[in-house]
This record gives structure tokens, sequence and C-alpha cells, in this order.
């Protein structure tokens, strides 16, 4: 862990039509720390996710996101992809007719286009793939498959996996990442996302339970409620929630 | 200059039953005029781009003299400033046919045995059977270009393809417009017949070089007719500039057991007509007819087709599916109709369309005829945006706005240019419609 910031939320508030869900919601996470927001359903932790993406349909309306010092509200949905940050969804859209491998090549080359790179040569990034396909124990038919169509929830989670594993963003959002996975299939994943970790990066898993943050161990455990984190602490929260549920923060209101 | 009907010295005129379809096409033409909005065929496609004064028919003095002065094309250079190519169209092998601003290009290969294929003129002078095809199932008296193109008729290509003889290779008309001047129009016709048990690919392809600013009008008939147990795909891609008037009849015949092929894919002119008539005239016969269209800018873009099923155990299937933008409109009209004794058939029609932005328009007719018991027929149609959702989750990727609708668009018409059985076509169409094809190619 290091002391330079990484992501940086100040008094983040934002609607979705005419609801406001965040509210005055303030967050640092620096390079090399993995954060966990825990939060009952409904507490709008799927839109924070949105928000920091650029969603549309979700106005920010006050506030200031930083990402590596940069103004993140002001980038397009792109941009901050290319920038380094990256959202595991909970629900993956399927793209009936992209197959998985047609799709990774052009998230690839548009990143590395980005960054002044040359594009990726296309055996090389097959063989890519299919290592890290492998991993997460992904088939080559799989990824010749149109994207998440007819796949299983943990299929989809994989997909989502490989994903991080490929684009190596900086910054990763885990949205109910273990949401439709079994055991065998929240270990894989899991470790696929832990092979990310490293001193540059960060991550921020949301998460209703605390199963996920067993495999994926957080360095700070954020609770957050009505809008806003009403309590932080270490990894021994999450399991204090586990035992307690969420009754006493959400009461608090 | 003149008109759309002009009084021009037509080679053949020594021939009495071909100066009779003419001045029955002047006829016909004259009776009905230009469609209008009252015409129901055309409620959707107005060709109000040729109501002018002054087209240049290809082939006349006028032409050529302006050629003189203006168009030194032959050079491959022409004084608008641009380079006319003329290497091959296409990428894979075929027999190329070539026809410059309209006008039938010598043939620089080797027929291959059974095969017949020579300017149409000279096939009326030289071919028996022209007589008896030529013309012989165009209704004049409702397809008014058809009768326009008759009272022209004279450039085209003869093709014939003798009993049991299957071509290997495609057999590709190439269309090429210089469109370095305006208001040049072309009236070709086609006759193609394959007899008993031949096999043949046929590809069609418009396209220009020079001012794509220029206006022109390309008015094509094709008469089609497919023996029994003969099989024919054709293909056609038109690219034609962007104020250019396309109207196209394809009137196809199937008889016993014959199988019809077609892909239309439709990306350029201002005004475009794609037009099949197909009467699948005896048992078993059957017919694909696909289609796509991509468009912008003001273009309108017409695909329409009639079936017939005249008789028991025919079948038809239809797939058309289109992309439009800016202020484009796309025009789908398709017509099953099944006699009375028609039973046991199957007929089936979906068209869709994609809508790129709040201006561009479709407008779709499907119309069923029923008039046996006992058959399957179908018909759907859909259109709609492209998905938000799917938007953002490439571009929460990295992948730019506008690349990622190329990606929904191409994946939106890769269900259709995947119904082209012959492989170069499939790719070429892909190329052409921007389509990534992916994976296959690692």
């Amino acid at each position: 862990m290091s002391n330079t910031p990484l992501l940086e939320i100040e008094d983040l508030s934002a609607r979705v039509k005419d609801k406001e869900i965040i509210k005055g919601f303030n967050l640092t996470i620096n390079e090399g720390e993995v954060h966990a927001i825990m939060g009952p359903n409904g507490a709008g932790k799927s839109t924070l996710s949105y928000v920091l993406c650029g969603k549309s349909g979700y106005e920010v309306t006050s506030g200031h996101v930083r990402f590596k010092g940069k103004d993140l509200l002001s980038m397009s949905v792109e941009e901050r992809a290319r920038e380094g940050l990256f959202l595991i969804m909970q629900y993956p859209v399927e793209i009936p007719g992209v197959a998985v491998t047609t799709f990774l090549k052009h998230a690839v080359n548009a990143q590395r286009k980005y960054h002044n790179q040359p594009e990726l040569d296309t055996m090389d990034f097959m063989k890519l793939l299919r290592e890290e396909g492998r991993k997460l124990g992904i088939s080559a038919d799989m990824l010749k498959r149109p994207i998440n169509v007819g796949f299983s929830g943990g299929e989809k989670k994989r997909l989502e996996t490989l994903q991080l594993t490929i684009l190596k963003p900086q910054f990763a959002i885990l949205d109910e990442a273990d949401s439709g996975l079994d055991i065998d299939a929240l270990k894989v994943v899991s470790e696929g996302i832990n092979a990310e970790r490293n001193e540059h990066n960060a991550m921020l898993v949301i998460t209703h339970y605390q199963r996920l943050l067993n495999d994926i161990v957080p360095d700070f455990v954020h609770v957050y409620a009505d809008g806003h984190i009403v309590k932080s602490g270490g990894k021994e929260l999450a399991a204090e929630i586990e035992k307690n549920g969420y009754a006493e923060f959400t009461k608090e209101k | 200059m003149g008109g759309l009907l002009q009084e021009v010295a037509l080679a053949g005129d020594d021939i009495p039953w071909l100066e009779g379809q003419r001045e029955k096409g002047r006829e016909l033409f004259l009776a009905q005029g230009l469609p209008t909005a009252k015409t129901e065929a055309w409620k959707y496609t107005r060709p109000r781009d040729l109501m002018t004064e002054d087209f240049i028919l290809t082939g006349t003095d006028e032409d050529e003299s302006h050629e003189e002065e203006h168009c030194n094309y032959h050079q491959g250079e022409c004084r608008c400033g641009h380079h006319h190519e003329s290497q091959k169209a296409l990428s894979f092998p075929s027999y190329e046919i070539r026809f410059e601003n309209g006008i039938m290009q010598a043939i620089d290969f080797e027929l291959p045995k059974g095969v017949t294929i020579k300017p149409l003129i000279e096939a009326i002078y030289e071919e028996d059977a022209v007589k008896s095809y030529l013309g012989k199932e165009i209704d004049m008296a409702h397809y008014p270009f058809a009768a326009l193109n008759t009272a022209y008729m004279e450039e085209g290509v003869y093709i014939a393809v003798e009993r049991d003889v299957s071509l290997t290779k495609p057999i590709a008309i190439i269309n090429h417009t210089h469109a370095c001047r305006q208001n040049l129009m072309a009236h070709l016709r086609n006759l193609i017949i394959l007899e008993r048990g031949a096999q043949a690919t046929i590809i069609e392809n418009f396209n220009y070089s020079g001012n794509e600013k220029s206006r022109y009008f390309n008015n094509i008939v094709n008469e089609i007719y497919i023996g029994r147990g003969a099989c024919l795909r054709h293909y056609k891609l038109q690219d034609e500039a962007y104020k250019a008037v396309h109207i196209a009849l394809s009137r196809v015949k199937v008889r016993e057991n014959g199988f019809y092929e077609s892909f239309c894919l439709q990306k350029g002119a201002n005004l475009a007509r794609n037009e099949s008539k197909i009467s699948l005239k005896e048992e078993q016969a059957e017919a694909f007819v696909n289609a796509a269209y991509m468009i912008n800018g003001w273009a309108t873009v017409d695909t329409t087709t009639d079936i017939e099923h005249l008789s028991a155990h025919s079948k038809s299937h239809q797939l058309v599916k289109g992309v439009v933008g800016g202020n484009a409109k796309g025009v789908f009209q398709g017509k099953i109709h099944i006699a009375p004794n028609a039973v046991k058939t199957e007929g089936s029609q979906l068209h869709k369309a994609l809508l790129l932005s709040d201006e561009a328009e479709i407008d779709c007719k499907p119309e069923l005829e029923i008039y046996a018991d006992d058959v399957k027929c179908s018909h759907g149609a859909a259109s709609g945006e492209l998905d938000k959702e799917q938007l953002f989750y490439m571009r929460s990727r990295g992948i730019g706005e506008e690349e990622a609708k190329q990606i929904l668009i191409d994946a939106y018409l890769t269900e259709v240019i995947n119904t082209i059985s012959n492989e170069d076509v499939k790719n070429w169409f892909s190329d052409s419609a921007n389509i990534n094809t992916g994976e296959e190619k690692c």
C-alpha cells in the first residue's frame, strides 16, 4: 500500500430521475488498496458503480471525483475505461452476433490505441485469450460464442473476470461479483481477481454478503446506507455485519 | 437531351418482333407515366428525381461527343479530376463481364463449354431461343420502368447455360459508371436462361468512379428462366454514387425442382429500388430471396418482392434486414401469393430494420394472398434502435461510441449476410457492409 490516491470521491450526490440515491458520499482509495462497500439491498450500491463509470441516466448533482488526479466526471464512458477504470457488472448484458473474441479484441485495441501502443497481433491475442481463459475454466468454444448469450450466471462472471485479466485496469469495481456463482465458480473467479492485485492498482468490492470477502480479502470495509458511508473499519467489520446484519445501520435514519 | 423517352436509333430496327416490343414498351410507358403518390406499388418510393428533361442516353451521339470533350476516361483520367479505375472488381475468380456507362465491353475470357455469353443484341440476331423468352414474362402494363426499359431494349447481356452444365466459377456482371458528368441514363436488359439441370452463380455489381455527386439513372431488367432441376445463385451489390437513381426488376420463373437463391445488398444511390417478381411455376420449385440495406443521408432505398406460388410443394423464404441512418428511408414491400392449387407450399417472410436516428424512416408493407388450404405461411416485421445497455457495456470496456455502434450494426447484418451460400460472395458482402466476421480468421 502507498499513500498515492487513485480514486478520490468528495461529497458526491447523484440521482436517478427525481430520486436522490447517493447523498454526500466521501471515499479515498489509494494505490494498492482493496476496499469493500457493504450495504443492504436497495441502498444504491449499484448506482455508485454506474455513476463512477458514467452511465447515462445517472445524474451527478454535486461533488467531485478524481481518478489519478483527473476529473473523472467530465470524461466519457470509454475515456474512463481507457484511463483504467473497470466494472465487473452484476448483470452483464447479452450481445447477440458479437463473438467474445471479436469484442475483446476491439476493447484491447481501443485501449492500446489510446495509450499510443500498437495493435495486438491477432495470433498473440488469441494465445493470450486462450491462456487466460483456461485459468478461469473458459473453453475455446465459449470464446467463439456471442457475448453472454445463453451463458449461465457463473459463465457470465467468468467472462467478466476474463476481461479484467486481459484489460488489466488500474482500478476495478466489483459489483456483486459473487451473485449467481456456486462455490467452485466463486473460487475460480476470486483467484482470478486476486491474481490481478498489486501495489499499483486498487479495487472496490461492492457486496451484500461477507462471503466474497473471505476470498477477496479487503483492507478496508465500509458500511453504506442511505446514500453514504455510515461506518468504516477493517476486514473484521465484515464479519460483524455477517453476524448482526444491517439493522443497526438502517435504523439510524 | 430530352426526357426519359427519346427518339433514338437502336440496333435491330430491322427485326419486326423486336421493334414491336419496343413500340409496345413506349406505349405502355406513356400510358402509365412515372409512378406518383397514387400508384399503389410505388406509394413509399417516389421517383421524383426522374422528373427532369435533361437525360442523355448512353451510347448515343450526344453521349459520345460529350465524352470526347469532357471525359476521356479511356485514358484513365477524367477532366473532372478523378482517376477511373479499371482493375478487376472482384477479389476471387469469376467470368467477368464489364459494362462501362451502360455499354457492354468485349469479353476477354474463354467461355466454358455449354455456356453462351454475348451482348443481347447479338443474341437477338443469332440465337433462335431469344425470341421465345425475351419479354414474355414482363407485365409492362404494371411495371412502368420495365416498359421504359423495353422501349430502349438493346444493351445487356445474354447468358445461357445448357442442360446439366455446372459452372464452377461465378459469372460477374460489373456495371461501372464513370460518374463524371450529369444525367446519363442506361437501360440494361439481361436475359439469363438455365436449361434443365444447369447450375450457375451470377453476381451483379453496380459501382462508380468519379464525381460522387453526379446524377445518373440505371434502369435494369433481368429476365431469368430456371429450368427443371436447375439452380441459380444470384447476388447483387448495389453501390451507386449517392445521387444516382437505380431501378431494377428481376423477373424470375422457376420450373419443377428448380432452385433460385438471391441476395441483394444495397448501400448506394439516392433513390433505389430492387424488385423481384418470382413465379414458382411448378412443383418443388424453391426460392430464397434475402436482402440487406444500409443507408444514410437523404436516400430512399426500396426492396420489393412478389413471389407467386403457382404449384404444390413450392417453397419461398425471405429475410431482409436494413440499417437506416440520417434522414434516409428504407422501404420493404413483400408479397406472397399462393394460388388455389398450390397446396403444401411454404412461404416465410421477415423484415427487420434498425433505425439509427430520429429522422430515419421505415415503411414496410407485407402482403399475403392465400387462396389454397394446407399451406405454411408466415410474415413478420420489426424495427428498433441500437440497444443502449449493449452500447454502455462496450463503451465501459473502452470501445468508442461510434466503433461500438458499428460492431452492433455489423452483428445485426451478419445474420442475413450469413444466408449467402457462396463463401467468396459472403466475405465480399461482409466487407462491403463493414462487417467484421472476427474469430473465424484466428
